[in-house]
């Protein structure tokens, strides 16, 4: 079985991360608070909860070398949290934003995080010494709609974006007081702050997950059409490929090696992408193992699986008919999976663990060291 | 101004286009040929305009060919999967005219079509906004 660890931390959990030597998880609970677990002989036990924020959390990002927390709310605020002492002592960030913030990632060297967010703006926030305070600074008037995701490239000057207009965009967030040292990166920093470098006009519908491959060579993000999109060579001529799949959409996605990525949704089963050795990306299966696209029709068990994901009811007990006994339908998320994260050995390019959280409230381990047919894509 | 020339123009060019696909439509729906008319209605479809007008006449020939198949099973077996997205969108369009026969026939359609397409072909035709029929 691909997933090694599942624990139902609550109702329903919006986002998570985890610390930088995976001991510590940190999610939100659908609400105002963050809560960092730790497991403690076997068993999780709550170590710290996060008060600040006056609305539900939409984004955690754990920085891995720093130890810093950064956290994006619907309050249109976010917070870095320092570990100081045994305390988790807050700073507010403020973002200027007139809606809430929607996603947060921290940037590669960690010396700058974006904010995604509803105001149809993306906020480049960075630390000012002298001031000792944190400054945001907005890309305006680039996005017709919602910002639903946002993603580093390694590089840590170009950012994606995936907005509910359809579109992803790759923007410069060249700063001058922060980047001017690292000068090393010299054909992205002509570009000036807020440039708008790429549209990728591949969607028309919501546009969800972004994300680079390790190498920043290639981007996926996924639309709620039951979409992926892969995009390889960004820059003057990019190349494109659409997937279409024949299950529900997508919600958020993750590159596991330069030719394989894992996307997760309203499925509630992780689906695994990978490029062939042209470069062709397609459907290659689900993680869950029960459910395989070829098949053959089956058409009852999907109709209401999707009317089950659609009302948010709990697989169990609806459906008699699997053999799988442990787990009614073979999935181990019971709803839609919103957040997906990686856990990878800093260094390494290739990711073979990472967690998924979803509307379930599970927090789910998957490991892919058995997975004998995908070992070809790493 | 000068779009709405284009536009209209456009809108004459596409129509003259379906009348002639029309044509050939009804040659093959007298050949008994109902799935070959089928892929000829959903070839350049939809078309490339806003015009209500076209979207309309294009309806009316896709809407022949769909009442014309007997066989839903059939069809499946010589329809390749390219056309499962634009015949879907034109089932919901057939769903939206409340018209009994041509519901009971896209209904049939429909189950037969979600089973090979998948849920994700639905979602793609109730998501895309811009590409209506």
């Amino acid at each position: 079985m691909a997933a090694v660890e599942v624990h139902r931390f609550a109702q329903c959990i919006t986002c998570h991360a985890w610390s930088p030597d995976r001991s510590m998880l940190a999610f939100c609970p659908n609400n105002n608070e963050v809560h960092i677990y730790t497991l403690m002989q076997s068993k999780w036990e709550k170590l710290h909860v996060l008060q600040k924020h006056d609305q539900i959390i939409s984004g955690i990002d754990w920085s891995a070398r720093s130890n810093k927390i950064v956290t994006s709310s619907h309050d249109r605020n976010s917070y870095v949290w320092n570990l100081e002492g045994s305390e988790w002592v807050p700073t507010l960030v403020i973002l200027r934003l007139n809606r809430a913030a929607l996603c947060v990632q921290w940037s590669p060297k960690e010396n700058k995080f974006a904010v995604g967010s509803g105001a149809k703006t993306v906020c480049i926030c960075y630390y000012e010494q002298e001031n000792n305070w944190w400054v945001s600074k907005l890309i305006r008037k680039r996005h017709d709609s919602s910002v639903t995701s946002v993603a580093w490239h390694p590089n840590n000057i170009l950012l994606a974006t995936a907005s509910t207009d359809g579109k992803c965009r790759i923007f410069s967030t060249y700063i001058k007081v922060v980047d001017a040292k690292e000068s090393k990166t010299v054909s992205s920093s002509d570009a000036k702050f807020g440039e708008l470098i790429l549209q990728l006009d591949l969607s028309s519908s919501w546009a969800f997950g972004v994300r680079w491959s390790p190498s920043g060579n290639t981007l996926a993000y996924v639309g709620h059409n039951s979409m992926i999109y892969f995009v390889d060579e960004v820059g003057p001529s990019p190349l494109a490929q659409n997937v279409a799949f024949r299950d529900l959409p997508l919600r958020d996605v993750l590159f596991l090696s330069e030719r394989l990525v894992v996307g997760v949704g309203f499925d509630c089963n992780p689906m695994v992408f990978a490029a062939d050795e042209r470069g062709i990306w397609s459907f290659i299966r689900f993680l869950g193992e029960r459910r395989i696209t070829s098949s053959g029709p089956k058409y009852g068990s999907q109709l209401s699986g999707a009317f089950r994901t659609l009302y948010g009811q709990p697989k169990h007990g609806l459906s008699n008919d699997t053999n799988d006994h442990s787990r009614p339908q073979g999935t181990v998320h019971e709803n839609c999976i919103n957040c997906i994260v990686p856990l990878g050995t800093s260094g390494s390019s290739k990711v073979m663990r990472f967690s998924t959280s979803g509307l379930d409230g599970k927090v789910v381990v998957w490991d892919l060291e058995n997975q004998a047919d995908l070992s070809e894509y790493f | 101004m000068a779009d709405e020339h284009v536009e209209a123009d456009n809108a004459e060019a596409i129509i003259a286009r379906i009348e002639h696909k029309s044509r050939k439509i009804e040659s093959l729906l007298k050949q008994y040929r109902p799935v070959e008319a089928l892929k000829t209605a959903l070839e350049g479809s939809p078309p490339n305009t806003r015009d209500e007008r076209c979207k309309s006449a294009n309806w009316i020939m896709v809407h022949r060919a769909i009442m014309a198949i007997k066989d839903v099973d059939g069809m499946f077996s010589s329809l390749d999967p390219e056309y499962y997205d634009i015949l879907m969108k034109y089932l919901y369009r057939g769903l939206s005219t409340g018209d009994r026969p041509t519901c009971d026939q896209c209904l049939r359609i429909h189950e037969k079509l979600t089973e090979r397409a998948g849920l994700g072909c639905i979602l793609r035709s109730l998501s895309d906004t811009v590409n209506t029929v």
